[in-house]
Formats: C-alpha cells, sequence, structure tokens
C-alpha cells in the first residue's frame, strides 16, 4: 500500500512556502509531497510554526512566498472548498446550540437561498455518519454531545468538503482510549478512499500508530521529513528539540530551606491529586503539553477555579483562597492572556501598574485628594522593568506585547510578593523582552521570591528553573531537577500514554 | 496652549457643542443670554443632572440602570406621602433615600450576585417602580408636601437655583469619588476588563452591587429635588427623563462600553441638551420638531466622541 502510493503523482506539493508576520518569519522554505492514501506527521514543539503551516495549507492564511500545487496545478491561495481540502482545528468550532445535521451543512445549504431543504442536509449528515460508523443522530443538538463525538462531527463535517487533503490538528486531546482507536479506523478507511492526511499531534504513539511519513518543524524550519518507517522515535525528538538547549543558561542561585508554596492534595475536574512544593528563591517550571492541566491547576491554587485540597503559603494554610486572599498573603497570579485576563487596554499604563495595589496610594486628607505616590511609583517601575512607553499616561493597549508583558509584571512586583505564579509569562513577546522577564524573574528568586512557571516553551523552563514537574492530563508525572534536565525525556513523559510514573 | 485646547477636547468632547449652540441661539434669540432664562434652565435640568451622574457611575462599571427615571418617580411620591403626612422635610429626604436604595439594592443583588443582565434586570425593575409610583399615588400628584420645601425649589444664590447648587455638589462630590477614592478606580477597572479586575484581585460582584446601589440612591436624591421643584410629588415625573439621561451621559462622551469617562463629561452632556431644549423652545419650535433636532445631536455628539477619543496617544 505505502509503496504503490509514492508511486503515483502528488496531490499534493507543497515548494518554499513561507510566511511572514510583520517581518518577522513564522515558516521559512518548507517543500514536501503528500500523496493519495498517504498520512503524514506534521511534529514540533508549541510555535513551530505547524499552525501557520496548517492554516496556509487549508486556505485560512496567504503565503509569503512558495507554492502550493494541487494535482499538479500551482495556487498561490488554496480556496479550500473548490479544491478539495478541509482541516479539523484544535479547538472545537461547532455551533453548540444548533442539530449535528445542521453544522455538518453550515458551509454548503442544501436547497435555494430562501428555502433550505433540510431533509437533504439530514440525508448528507447520515450517510456521512454512517460511513464514520458512530451512531451518532443527526437530529440531535450538538451541546448534548461528549467532546469526543463533537470532534466526529468536526471530522464529517470537514469531509463534506474535502475530496483531497484531510488535516487534522491534535485531533485526540480531547477523546478517551476507545473513541481514540475508533478514530484510528477511520483514518484507516479514509486512506483506503485515497485521501491524503496531515496529522498534527504531540502524542508519538499516535504518530507511529496513524503515518507513513513526516515532516519536523523547529522554529519555522523544516528541519527533517522522511518516512516514518526509518525513523526512530528518539531522533525525531531529537529533531524537535534541536540543539539549542543548554545553551545561555542563567545563574541561578541555591534555594533556601524555608518553604513558600505547599500543595497536598488539589483535585478537580480538569485534575487529580497534585501536590508539589517550591522553596523560597526557588524557580519551579511545570511543563506539559496543551490540555494538560497546568493553567487550571495554577488558577485553582488562586481560587479563580473550584478544587478541594490543601494549599499553604509560607506556613499559613488558606482556606478560602481567592485572589484578594492570595495577595494578602504576598502571592499573586500572573495570567496567560494578557489582553483578556490581565491588562485594562483603554487605561492608562500608571492605572495598569497600580491596579492591585491601589489601597496603597489612598490618601485620607481631604486637601490632597487622589492616589499619592501613584505616579512616582509606575515611573520606578517603567524605569526598573525597561518599559518602553512614551508616557505613564498612555494606554496599555497602545503598547507592543513585550512592554505589555512587562506593565503586567511590575503590577504584580508593585505587591512586593513572596510568591509568583506565572502563567506563559514570554508568550507572544520578542526576544529581547523575554530576556529582561527571565533576568526578572531570577533576581526574584535570589531576593527568595519562590517563582512557579508554568510554560509551553521547554527550551525557556530548561534555562530558567531549578526543578521541572511534568504535567499529563491533569497529574503530575515526573520530576527533573537542573543537573539532569533533559529535554528529549521531558517531552516524552509529557506526551507518552503510559502509565503515569510516581512522583 | 494648543495642546491644553486639545486635552480640552479630547476628555470633552462635548464642549465645542455647548459653544457653538451658545453663540447660535444667543443670536437668534434676545431672551438667550438674560439671567432669568439662564437660571430657569438650570433649575429644569437639576432633576436630570443629579440621575445622569448615577447613570454615569453604571456606565462606567460596564451596566446599565434602565430603572433610575421610574425610581425618580416612586421614590417622589412615597417620600411625598410620607412628608404630607408628618410635614417633616428630614423624614422625606430620609424616605426618598431609603427607596432609592431599595430599588439600587434589588438591581444590585440580581445583577451583582445571582449574574442576571443589567438591561433586562434594571427594565424589570423600572416597570415595578413605575407601578408603585402609580398605585401609591392612584395616578394623582401626592399633594401636602411642605411649603418649606416649595420655597427651597424658587430660592437661587447668585441666580444659580438652590436645587441646581445641589446637583452640583453632587457633582463635586461623585467626582472626587471617582477620581480619589480606591472605590472610584476600581469601578472604573472593572468596567475596562471585568476579567482583568476579577484576576488583579477586586471583588467584581460587590463592585457591581454597590454600583447599582449609588445610582438607586442618587436616583431617590433626584425624587426628592423634583418636589422641591415642582411643588407636587407628580407620579409620572420620571417617565420621560430616561432618555434624556442615557443622552446626556453619552453626549458628555462616556462610554456604554464601560472603563471610559468622566463625571465632569456628564456635566458638559446635561448642559448640552439644557441649552439645546431651551433655546428651540426659546424660538417656538414644535415639541416633536425638536425630538428630531435632540436625535440627530446624538448622533453628531457620540461620532464626535468617537473620532476625538480614537485620535489619543
Amino acid at each position: 500500500m505505502k509503496d504503490t502510493a509514492t508511486k503515483v503523482s502528488p496531490i499534493l506539493s507543497v515548494r518554499g512556502l513561507s510566511k511572514t508576520f510583520a517581518g518577522k518569519p513564522v515558516v521559512r522554505n518548507l517543500s514536501f509531497d503528500l500523496h493519495p492514501g498517504q498520512v503524514m506527521a506534521l511534529v514540533g514543539e508549541n510555535g513551530a510554526g505547524k499552525s501557520t503551516t496548517k492554516n496556509m495549507i487549508c486556505g485560512l492564511l496567504e503565503p509569503t512566498d512558495g507554492e502550493i500545487q494541487l494535482d499538479g496545478e500551482t495556487f498561490a491561495r488554496v480556496d479550500p472548498s473548490a479544491h478539495g481540502i478541509a482541516a479539523v482545528h484544535q479547538e472545537l468550532s461547532l455551533f453548540q446550540t444548533l442539530t449535528v445535521a445542521e453544522n455538518m451543512s453550515i458551509h454548503h445549504l442544501p436547497g435555494s437561498p430562501v428555502r433550505v431543504d433540510w431533509a437533504a442536509a439530514d440525508r448528507i449528515a447520515r450517510e456521512q455518519l454512517d460511513f464514520l460508523g458512530m451512531g451518532i443522530d443527526p437530529q440531535v443538538e450538538v451541546a448534548t454531545l461528549g467532546a469526543g463525538k463533537q470532534q466526529i462531527v468536526e471530522i464529517g463535517k470537514a469531509l463534506l468538503q474535502a475530496n483531497r487533503v484531510l488535516i487534522l490538528d491534535e485531533p485526540t486531546t480531547s477523546l478517551t482510549a476507545i473513541e481514540r482507536e475508533k478514530l484510528f479506523a477511520i483514518l484507516d478507511r479514509l486512506k483506503e478512499r485515497g485521501l491524503a492526511i496531515i496529522f498534527i499531534s504531540h502524542f508519538m504513539e499516535e504518530i507511529y500508530r496513524v503515518c507513513d511519513s513526516y515532516v519536523v518543524l523547529r522554529d519555522g524550519e523544516q528541519v527533517g521529513a522522511g518516512k516514518l518507517a526509518e525513523a526512530s522515535r528518539k531522533s525525531l525528538e531529537a529533531m524537535m528539540v534541536g540543539r539549542s538547549i543548554g545553551e545561555a543558561r542563567l545563574e541561578l542561585t541555591d534555594p533556601q530551606e524555608r518553604l513558600a508554596l505547599r500543595v497536598e492534595g488539589l483535585c478537580s475536574a480538569d485534575f487529580h491529586n497534585v501536590n508539589f512544593t517550591v522553596a523560597a528563591g526557588e524557580i519551579l517550571g511545570i511543563a506539559g503539553l496543551m490540555g494538560a492541566g497546568r493553567t487550571e491547576l495554577a488558577e485553582a491554587i488562586f481560587g479563580l477555579r473550584p478544587a478541594t485540597g490543601k494549599v499553604v503559603v509560607g506556613e499559613e494554610e488558606i482556606r478560602a483562597p481567592s485572589v484578594a486572599a492570595m495577595k494578602r498573603r504576598g502571592a499573586c497570579y500572573v495570567p496567560e492572556d494578557r489582553r483578556l485576563n490581565g491588562l485594562f487596554l483603554n487605561r492608562p499604563v500608571r492605572e495598569n501598574l497600580s491596579a492591585a495595589a491601589i489601597g496603597r496610594f489612598v490618601t485620607r486628607k481631604l486637601r490632597s485628594i487622589g492616589f499619592r505616590g501613584e505616579v512616582k511609583s509606575a515611573a520606578k517601575i517603567v524605569d526598573d522593568m525597561n518599559i518602553a512607553v512614551p508616557h505613564i499616561e498612555n494606554a496599555v493597549g497602545d503598547l507592543s506585547g513585550g512592554n505589555q508583558q512587562k506593565v503586567l509584571l511590575g503590577r504584580w512586583l508593585a505587591t512586593r510578593p513572596r510568591l509568583i505564579v506565572f502563567d506563559e509569562p514570554t508568550k507572544g513577546v520578542d526576544i529581547g523582552a523575554k530576556f529582561d522577564i527571565h533576568n526578572t524573574i531570577s533576581e526574584l528568586a535570589r531576593d527568595g521570591v519562590g517563582v512557579v512557571m508554568v510554560s509551553s516553551d521547554l527550551p525557556e523552563l530548561l534555562n530558567t528553573a531549578h526543578r521541572i514537574v511534568v504535567m499529563r492530563k491533569g497529574r503530575l508525572v515526573g520530576q527533573f531537577h537542573r543537573d539532569e534536565f533533559d529535554a528529549a525525556r521531558i517531552i516524552s513523559l509529557a506526551a507518552s500514554a503510559g502509565k503515569p510514573a510516581d512522583v | 496652549m494648543l495642546n491644553i485646547v486639545l486635552r480640552t477636547l479630547r476628555t470633552n468632547p462635548a464642549v465645542p457643542l455647548v459653544a457653538a449652540l451658545v453663540v447660535v441661539f444667543s443670536l437668534l434669540s434676545p431672551f438667550f443670554m438674560t439671567g432669568g432664562n439662564i437660571e430657569a434652565m438650570m433649575g429644569a435640568n437639576a432633576v436630570v443632572l443629579i440621575a445622569a451622574v448615577g447613570m454615569t457611575f453604571v456606565f462606567l462599571a460596564g451596566g446599565i440602570d434602565l430603572s433610575i427615571s421610574t425610581v425618580i418617580s416612586a421614590s417622589a411620591v412615597i417620600s411625598g406621602l410620607v412628608m404630607a403626612g408628618t410635614d417633616n422635610i428630614a423624614v422625606g429626604i430620609a424616605t426618598a433615600l431609603a427607596v432609592g436604595a431599595a430599588f439600587g439594592a434589588v438591581n444590585g443583588l440580581l445583577i451583582g450576585m445571582c449574574g442576571l443582565t443589567p438591561f433586562i434586570t434594571t427594565m424589570g425593575t423600572q416597570l415595578v417602580a413605575r407601578g408603585i409610583a402609580f398605585v401609591m399615588s392612584q395616578g394623582v400628584a401626592v399633594k401636602g408636601t411642605p411649603y418649606a420645601l416649595m420655597d427651597f425649589g424658587f430660592a437661587a444664590f447668585l441666580g444659580i437655583p438652590a436645587t441646581t447648587i445641589v446637583g452640583l455638589a453632587v457633582v463635586v462630590l461623585a467626582s472626587l469619588t471617582l477620581c480619589g477614592t480606591s472605590w472610584g478606580r476600581e469601578l472604573m477597572l472593572v468596567g475596562s476588563n471585568r476579567n482583568a479586575a476579577r484576576y488583579t484581585g477586586i471583588n467584581v460582584r460587590k463592585m457591581e452591587f454597590s454600583v447599582y446601589l449609588v445610582s438607586g440612591l442618587l436616583g431617590g436624591l433626584a425624587g426628592f429635588i423634583s418636589i422641591a421643584n415642582l411643588g407636587n410629588a407628580i407620579p409620572g415625573v420620571g417617565d420621560t427623563l430616561l432618555l434624556m439621561i442615557i443622552g446626556a451621559v453619552v453626549l458628555g462622551g462616556t462610554s456604554m462600553n464601560g472603563g471610559e469617562g468622566s463625571i465632569s463629561r456628564t456635566l458638559i452632556g446635561v448642559g448640552l441638551l439644557a441649552v439645546l431644549i431651551n433655546g428651540l423652545n426659546l424660538l417656538g419650535i414644535p415639541f416633536y420638531d425638536q425630538l428630531i433636532v435632540q436625535g440627530v445631536l446624538i448622533f453628531v455628539g457620540t461620532w464626535m466622541a468617537a473620532r476625538l477619543s480614537r485620535r489619543r496617544a
């Protein structure tokens, strides 16, 4: 099967594909062939350019350079419906209040514009679902289906459009083991139909189970490609991580004896029985894949999500955690999505910097009503953190990503915390700001602050952390000290489907 | 110099409109700039000014209080009935504030604690308050309120009506609260980004509760002032005021999306509508024609506000 597939001409050929965002190359010079009945794995770390590649091939993004050939015909930009290409994206994108049939035919409703032929839509959906072999009633509302069945509906919807290439982005993260096997069986049938599939996944077992060939991306560059049968799992992981790791490590000081944070038996819907400690002056990295429950864990510690278990800050157990209660004990949380959960975009930099500690500046005197010392404090933070802003009265929304992140960081540093939990502290910031933020974090640790750092950027954790714990599917599955950091082992632990090891 | 002018324009986009209207009406009507007319113009808008300050707080926090208009009516009627029985102005003030606070607390509980949407919730309390005002007054003006209160309604100092002085005092106090207390700052932050406020440790629900409480209180005060202005407690006094109140706040340049605006802008916005309505009356423009002009002005004003605030930074 595999051998015959390579002899026919490719269904999709990509030559020198590149994408640049605001002068910054995200994908460079990508080239590969995809034959009918072939499943190609597209692998790489978070931020390696997989999503951008996917979006160029399914027509969401226009490539900056390079060409895409479909059955020998060259196109500058793909028109997904005309070219028979469809992608199932990682985030489910179904309309929860519509039925399965309505969702599946939403891109191309049968009938005339004034009168939709719902019976036909129903029939089309039923045929497709029958082929997929899942017992899903096209008449039910999508919201009543579990995540696994919704994923199948997504695939069914994509297949109505895709008769050449189907792209699956992390299709198994929300599936149970049984549902996953069913999905793999479906993929086998689609291969027999002559469809070409691009399979994006972090899970190596899955890749070896379903894929024939691979392309490895690192920092937007194609660092490896070939037949999967000829590449070992170790070599693939080494290609993903590259040799850049281990260079330019930060100098860290030893942590103190005193504990800054102790988490015992923390449980919620997203994670189970999580235990860990952070010493004063220690930087603890939490590694894991998207959806492993890391953000949920961090938010639960601060009472932003419900959870049961014990959270101890310093010596004191926090009975009812909340951001305000943690703040009073000198603990703070810097969230991942700064635009959604962090910053007050239309308010000035000054107000954003003082937001967590405004009470400190209130004066009781009527003569000088206002916030005494707020301007001075804001100016000092801007100075200390090296924030590039014309004036502290400028709206935060006008700053660059890196400077916005520094403002968010500065706000919490102004509370003089003893414990900081960061969620993706350098996501979407430029190299210079990243460097500044890493230095700030290591200085905090030197001053005896306990630091927890959730990050999907493994080199970042390897560079800045004293210790890394690995989280997978809601459980802590491993721990590494700085002298035994091993990128390949951490990745394989985070992505393996095996039994969790003891911590 | 140019900078100061530009900054004033940015923070108070309605100022040039007010200035233009004053010039036009002064030219068209010899009565416009007389002391008597100015006094009448101010007195007629004290109630709207006080209520608009309450609405400004709610807007800044990202909500809306549609009930404020009929809370004015309900608190006027109940306060009027109490004063007719006791002839005591202090008890009357306390009653009006208590009624306003009660409605505000109901709004605050439903929106802040139960998570209902502000629009629907306050529409409900608007109807309830209106119903109460008409049921308790049996649909007619409540008579027998103290004469001293009517005297207060007619009093003026240096050509400024006493009721307007109360309104201006509310403006000053509200402005200081907004700009000088942590409550005011946190209110602004909740309106700017509710999620971020939660992640910053601000008690968003308590904030929402308190802002509707304040809005209710100011509605109660406005209701009491309406008795001084009109001499009676009228059950329908607030019915027509809602669009005036919202219009004044929006024209002043406070955003309905929250986190952008100020009390001083609302003062200008009330002034703008006051000048417009007074001027059109002086020119003998019929009431319904005035509505068309008011509507067009709201488009122009909000468009200008949007243009000017976009040219920030």
